[in-house]
């Protein structure tokens, strides 16, 4: 368990503490804790957070770190780790993040002879001075917000990740982040630099058993050099009491293919932004979203596909389920910028009601500024089952609730059919499967409890 | 030819009635549209039902499947004795009750092998096994001459008019009802899938299936002949009689039948 902290608050003190263990190149946690007394919560008065109010979140109502034993390699992590970690079929390492400590980071040893890094950014900063220096929140500036200026300054743990040029790392590399630590809050960040013609798949997950209260403030920075391939997956599994705030964002360069998947079932409220910057010519961006809100979950989904180098191209689609009372936003982005010629890029996102009482609200937009795009659209949508597809199914003899399924599994068809990892999608139609059985189960409990009130 | 409709003559009369519609009225959006409607189907019976664009053919079927959204106001449906008005559509089709749809439905991501399977299961109360289930499968597909792709296929989805009309008789030939109603199979097919079509319905036909064919055309008797024929005008059935009412509404058109009834 979590080893006893000394720490109150972020404030100066726990800052200094940070400062001595190092963790981030000179300066920048300064500047970062800086930029976090100056800057205000963000204001639902912005668009941008117009539908996650955060102004009543207190911070200090969380520990800024809990420290855990390190680990010499796996067998030296505990069980219950490694089974959080999950089946994904072979793998070329493990990284796990256990509350505030990185407390083991495997790499295949043929990966590490062919000049791969899969470490903690603690070591890196040591290993990699340069290659920290120069992308560490270049992605994702840590003035954006002051939560990701909270994060730059507090952060604790963290994977990175460098393949060297021409280099395919056969198998994912996947990086667990494991809380049980309540009031906890957690700065999990990703780095994942791959040179020119390189190849890799990465996969982020994030779980904790239901807690009452912690805070997880994610980073994840993906730089795609030429002509390189990544396919990145956030799995978010957080436990109901979590509170997710995530930026994701992808610098793609010249003909280089970034492929993402995001995957969003647990966390009480969950803001997520993906971004991609496609910037060299001939880059391409596919970005895919599954989510499946139960009781009073809140989703806030941001997205933004921006396109700087010409014949760029970006497809984003995000498929949700509501049950309960849980809420979703969308709310998308396209730029494509001046200069910027011949490029497609395309914007869809799906709403399926299960419940009266779920909402979701779906908001896209194009922001084209070059006169020449091949294609540039978007579509959206928010509903419930549809009642003539039910009808047909029933008239098979197939009753409502499996019919119920059998449209949202189907629903969902769409995207699982473009999530080529194999663990990946099994893993996504268990989850799937088993909230519709706890809807379907719910829903003849709730019309119990009904027949019996009548 | 000849032989199947003797056997179809002997069931007739051991057989007990299996669909029996009586002064059945029904209003769609607050508008009578079943104007008292009264029908028997059995067992081993082809009934062919025509009748002008909008006349209520449709909202028969749907009415009969159970539908949502429309409004029974008199009369009765009784499946093997049964009053079925009050059961829901996958109750309906448990009792051997199918309805191949004029304008079937997409189901996104649902490939048709599973969603047989699925109803295979729900109607027989059986949990066959996936290959199992591809065997039995295999055998209507060969009959009917169903194309491997279109089962791996998602339900309807993309379908052609023709492949659409395809996967109703598919499914019933893999569900196996005692009654079907068939509202417009032969539409939207060209020559050679309508032939495909009409035979594979005709194999279909026998001592254990009563049918309901809902159709404008013809050539569609041309393959089944019924054993009666009813034509339907404004929410009733103005005319019931033999195969050769088919030939004479060609000839006079509902006008004629119209203007005839009027006068009668
Ligand atoms: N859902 C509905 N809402 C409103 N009106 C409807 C609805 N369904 C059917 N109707 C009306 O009921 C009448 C009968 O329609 P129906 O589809 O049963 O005709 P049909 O005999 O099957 O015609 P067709 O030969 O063109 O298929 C039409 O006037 C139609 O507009
Ligand atoms: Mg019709």
């Amino acid at each position: 368990m979590a080893a006893v902290t000394t720490s109150t608050g972020f404030d100066e003190a726990t800052l200094r503490r940070l400062l001595e263990r190092g963790g981030a190149p000179d300066g920048v946690r300064e500047r970062a804790f800086e930029q976090f007394q100056a800057m205000p919560m963000p204001s639902p008065e912005t668009e941008e957070w117009r539908y996650t109010d955060l102004r009543d979140f207190d911070l200090s109502s969380f520990l800024p770190s809990a420290e855990e034993p390190f680990a010499e390699n796996l067998d030296g992590v505990a069980p219950e780790l490694l089974e959080a970690a999950g089946e994904i079929g072979e793998r070329s390492g493990l990284s796990i993040q256990h509350n505030s400590t990185l407390v083991t980071a495997h790499l295949d040893p043929e990966a590490r002879a062919r000049g791969v890094t899969f470490t903690s950014l603690d070591d890196a900063v040591t290993t990699h001075p340069d290659l920290l220096e120069e992308r560490l929140h270049h992605a994702v500036p840590t003035v954006r917000t002051r939560f990701t200026a909270m994060h730059g300054a507090f952060r604790t743990g963290g994977t990175f990740v460098h393949v060297p040029a021409g280099v395919d790392v056969r198998f994912p590399l996947q990086a667990l982040t494991y809380v049980d630590a309540d009031a906890l809050a957690v700065f999990p960040h990703t780095l994942v630099v791959l040179e020119e013609g390189s190849s890799l798949t990465f996969i982020d997950r994030y779980v904790s058993p239901d807690l009452e209260r912690v805070f997880s403030n994610a980073v994840v920075e993906l730089f795609a050099g030429p002509g390189s391939r990544l396919r990145y997956v956030a799995l978010q599994e957080w436990g109901s009491g979590v509170t997710h705030l995530s930026v994701q964002r992808a610098h793609v360069e010249r003909d280089a293919e970034v492929r993402s998947l995001a995957v969003a079932f647990g966390a009480s409220l969950a803001r997520s932004e993906a971004e991609t910057i496609l910037l060299g010519d001939g880059g391409s961006s596919e970005m895919l979203g599954v989510y499946f809100g139960r009781s009073d979950q809140h989703f806030d989904h941001r997205s933004i596909q921006d396109h700087v180098g010409s014949r760029t191209s970006s497809d984003l689609l995000y498929k949700g389920a509501l049950r309960g009372q849980a809420r979703a936003i969308y709310s998308g982005n396209v730029i494509i910028r001046q200069g910027a010629h011949q490029c497609d890029a395309y914007q869809t996102n799906r709403n399926i009601l299960l419940s009266e009482r779920a909402k979701a609200d779906s908001i896209p937009n194009l922001e084209i500024l070059s006169n020449d795009p091949v294609r540039c659209g978007h579509a959206a949508s928010v509903g419930p089952v549809d009642e003539d597809t039910l009808f047909y199914i029933r008239s098979r003899g197939i009753p409502e609730a499996e019919a119920q399924r059998l449209v949202v599994t189907g629903f969902f068809q769409e995207v699982l059919d473009r999530v080529t990892l194999q663990e990946v999608r099994g893993s996504l139609e268990a989850t799937i499967a088993t909230e519709l059985e706890r809807e379907a189960s719910e829903r003849l409990s709730g019309r119990g409890a009904e027949a019996h009130a009548v | 030819m000849e032989q199947m409709q003797t056997v179809r003559e002997s069931v007739k009369r051991t057989e007990t009635a299996a669909l029996e519609i009586s002064g059945l009225r029904a209003r769609v959006e607050g508008k009578e549209i079943l104007k008292g409607i009264d029908l028997v189907v059995r067992q081993g019976e082809v009934h062919a039902l025509m009748g002008p664009n909008g006349s209520g053919k449709s909202t028969l079927a749907n009415v009969l499947m159970g539908r949502p959204g429309y409004e029974l106001t008199a009369g009765q449906v009784l499946f093997r004795g049964q009053d079925i008005t009050g059961l829901s559509a996958d109750r309906r089709a448990q009792l051997g009750l199918f309805l191949a749809f004029q304008y079937p439905t997409e189901i996104p991501g649902v490939s048709v092998v599973n969603f047989l399977r699925s109803a295979y299961n729900a109607v027989k109360s059986e949990q066959i096994s996936a290959l199992a289930f591809r065997k039995r499968l295999k055998e209507k597909m060969n009959m009917l001459g169903v194309e491997d792709a279109m089962v791996n296929r998602y339900v309807n989805q993309g379908f052609s008019g023709g492949e659409k009309k395809k996967n109703e008789v598919l499914q019933l030939a893999v569900l196996e009802p005692e009654i079907a109603i068939l509202d417009e199979t032969d539409s939207g097919l060209d020559i050679d899938s309508l032939k495909a079509v009409a035979t594979g319905i005709q194999q279909l036909i026998g001592p254990n299936l009563g049918v309901l064919l809902i159709t404008h055309y013809q050539r569609m008797l041309n393959y089944i002949t019924p054993d009666h024929i009813h034509v339907m005008m404004d929410g009733r059935i103005v005319s019931s009689g033999g195969p050769e009412l088919a030939h004479e509404l060609e000839k006079k058109g509902y006008e004629g039948l119209r203007k005839e009834l009027g006068e009668g």
